[in-house]
């Protein structure tokens, strides 16, 4: 369906050079279109390539979750919670640190997906479904952090509302319990959202499959073929999602958020927190995607043509815009605590800026907000996508402190002196570094597994965008074609 | 004599309109033809009908279970289990609020998503009418009429630019 590439031909082309300074609109995506069969061959080309490197990588995060996340857990498991750091006063340690920053980066992909879906920011289409597979694999990780932070882990069925003779029932009252629930929605919403704008793109690798491939990719297509009934039915699903997945994502953190703030301790009883922890978690969930986009485009083959700078530019403005508001909301939560006078707040924040974990909360300020404001307004900076990269890689050094410093370091502060201890993280350490590698090890898995470019997505855009002369001007122009 | 179906493949949207539209002046009438294309493609474009979708019903169904789950956990329930925290009411509705939004939108959420499988018939991995080219881009035409008028019908449809008129038969996905 050859439909946008029309208006490259001819006196247009002409018209293009003579106007060289002028935006050439074959740098974007959308301006650039290639047959969908070609494209299609690009997508599953980059499934199929793997080299040694990969295989090397790939194996080195096996034996880390091998070792870092199961042997690590199962003694944790079989010890007790002792092998780990927590103790009073921090009984909340590195497990919830973990458990944040997870929820944290899954709310990229709902927030590119879904809001920009809704507000129709064509730039999405690419990097939708990589950005989905954050989410989705990014709740797993936090919700493995959960349960290690549980201990005893084989009880765990005591959280769920299930008719017993215990004489136990949840209580309903509990921020942890609404956790438990917003997170158990969060996560089947993803996962059906994620699956959903997948079925037309597993039906094409089904079309182009031999082997196993084909039968894995026959029984997720579920017999797709791409009927009227189907796309209606589909776009109908997608859009009832990309509404209803946007408030369940800014209830999850704002409940995460609300297990700190319920509780009258110092540094956590506030009343911004919600919302601080929202643009905290799109913040982390940007860069993240940055990294994502950065690494597919450098390792995968093909992704230079369906991810490019335009991209990264758009992202690049996002993540300013985002810590433009993540900065006001720290500095509303920060400015209002510190000027409340209560003693051990004041001792906290004291402690903050010259105690001995000063260092992580700097870093955090540097990281988080004046990184981003120096260097993001920079188009070239933008553009560049290993830059970007390592703003969003920094970003999220920052981000993990900033749990870091709300969770165990504000814990050492509290209204006893005498219990005052800096928590010092153990087996936790390992354990941290078995969730990063299970999240690295199944993002690679599924990168040949599953197109992470949804195409149908991509030739949708590319057949509504053309350009329209207008006086001496061709201009870029969306049709909508709903 | 049973009618045969046919598959025309066409490019792009334009010839696919205009041969449906000349299907239509030949007596093809709309429940007798089926449209697959690669992207969805809004039905006014091609002159076909809007199809019928039960999903945001569904949706909605769900999302009024839910509430009333959610309902009769925060509220049912602990009649069931009391858990009695001193100055704490049995049934707080605050908390309960958050209970009744999660509830319900999970329970959209669920329905919208089984509403997709009951209205599209998923899972289906049955024999079916297909061509793989519908997924690199074509836009199929499925059409039923009598095999002894195949010729008068394929040169019609070449002649609105259809890249192959073939008969077609079910085929394991």
């Amino acid at each position: 369906m050859a439909v946008t590439s029309k208006y490259f031909s001819g006196s247009e082309r002409a018209h293009e050079e003579h106007h060289e300074e002028e935006h050439d609109p074959r740098e974007s995506l959308m301006f650039d279109p290639l047959p969908r069969g070609v494209m299609n061959d690009m997508v599953m080309e980059s499934m199929h390539t793997t080299s040694w490197k990969f295989w090397l990588v790939l194996g080195i995060l096996a034996f880390l979750v091998a070792t870092c996340f199961f042997y690590a857990w199962g003694y944790m498991i079989s010890e007790g919670l002792y092998v780990a750091g927590v103790m009073r006063p921090s009984f909340w340690g590195i497990f919830l640190v973990n458990t944040v920053f997870w929820i944290g980066i899954s709310h990229a992909g709902t927030f590119i997906s879904a809001i920009l879906r809704v507000m129709k920011a064509e730039f999405r289409r690419p990097f939708t479904r990589a950005a989905e597979l954050m989410t989705t694999f990014g709740l797993i990780q936090a919700g493995a952090s959960i349960f290690m932070h549980l201990g005893r882990v084989w009880l765990a069925y005591w959280l769920f509302p299930i008719p017993n003779e215990r004489q136990l029932w949840p209580n309903f009252h509990s921020p942890l319990m609404w956790d438990l629930l917003a997170i158990t929605t969060y996560v089947l919403g993803s996962t059906m959202y994620l699956f959903l704008p997948l079925i037309p793109d597993l039906a094409m690798a089904r079309d182009r499959s031999t082997g196993w491939r084909k039968t894995f990719y026959r029984i997720l297509a579920l017999g797709f073929r791409g009927t009227e009934g189907e796309w209606r039915h589909l776009t109908v699903a997608m859009n009832i999602f990309a509404f209803a997945i946007i408030p369940v994502m800014f209830s999850v953190h704002t409940i995460v958020s609300w297990d700190f703030a319920m509780a009258m301790r110092p540094g956590w009883s506030s009343t911004v927190f919600g919302p601080y922890f929202v643009l905290g978690a799109l913040h982390s969930g940007m860069g993240a995607v940055a990294i994502v986009l950065f690494i597919m485009r450098a390792t995968m083959k093909h992704m230079d043509y369906f991810i490019r700078k335009e991209h990264f530019d758009a992202l690049g403005k996002l993540m300013l815009i985002v810590s433009f508001a993540y900065a006001y909301f720290f500095f509303n939560d920060y400015i209002v605590q510190w000027y409340g006078g209560d003693l051990a707040t004041d001792n906290l924040l004291h402690w903050l800026e010259g105690g001995p974990m000063a260092w992580m909360f700097f870093q955090m300020i540097g990281f988080n907000i004046v990184l981003p404001w120096l260097t993001l307004w920079n188009k070239r900076i933008r553009t560049t996508p290993w830059l970007l990269a390592l703003i969003g890689l920094l970003i999220n050094v920052g981000m993990y402190w900033e749990r870091y410093v709300i969770i165990p370091v504000m814990l050492t502060i509290n209204r006893m002196p005498f219990t005052w201890r800096l928590y010092e993280p153990r087996i936790e350490i390992f354990l941290t570094i078995g969730t990063f590698s299970m999240f690295l090890l199944f993002y690679m898995i599924a990168s040949r597994l599953i197109p992470l470019i949804p195409v149908w997505e991509v030739q949708e855009g590319q057949m509504t965008h053309s350009l329209r002369k207008v006086g001496k001007a061709h201009l870029p122009t969306i049709t909508e074609f709903e | 004599m049973a009618d045969t179906t046919f598959l025309a493949l066409f490019e792009d949207i334009d010839p696919a309109a205009n041969a449906i539209e000349k299907l239509h002046e030949m007596g093809v009438t709309n429940d007798r033809m089926e449209v697959m294309s690669g992207v969805p493609i809004n039905p006014r474009m091609l002159g076909r009908p809007h199809p019928w979708t039960n999903v945001s019903r569904l949706a909605l169904g769900g999302a009024i279970a839910g509430f009333f789950f959610g309902l009769f956990l925060n509220f049912g329930t602990p009649n069931l289990y009391a858990v009695r925290v001193g100055g704490q009411a049995l049934f707080p509705i605050p908390p309960g609020l958050i209970i009744l939004f999660e509830m319900t939108m999970l329970f959209a959420l669920l329905a919208t998503f089984l509403g997709v499988f009951l209205e599209s018939d998923f899972p289906n991995y049955r024999s079916l009418q297909y061509v793989p080219q519908i997924s690199d881009g074509k836009i199929g035409v499925f059409f039923q009429i009598p095999q002894e008028e195949q010729q008068k019908f394929t040169d019609a449809l070449n002649e609105l630019g259809a890249e192959s008129v073939e008969p077609t038969e079910a085929r394991q996905l």
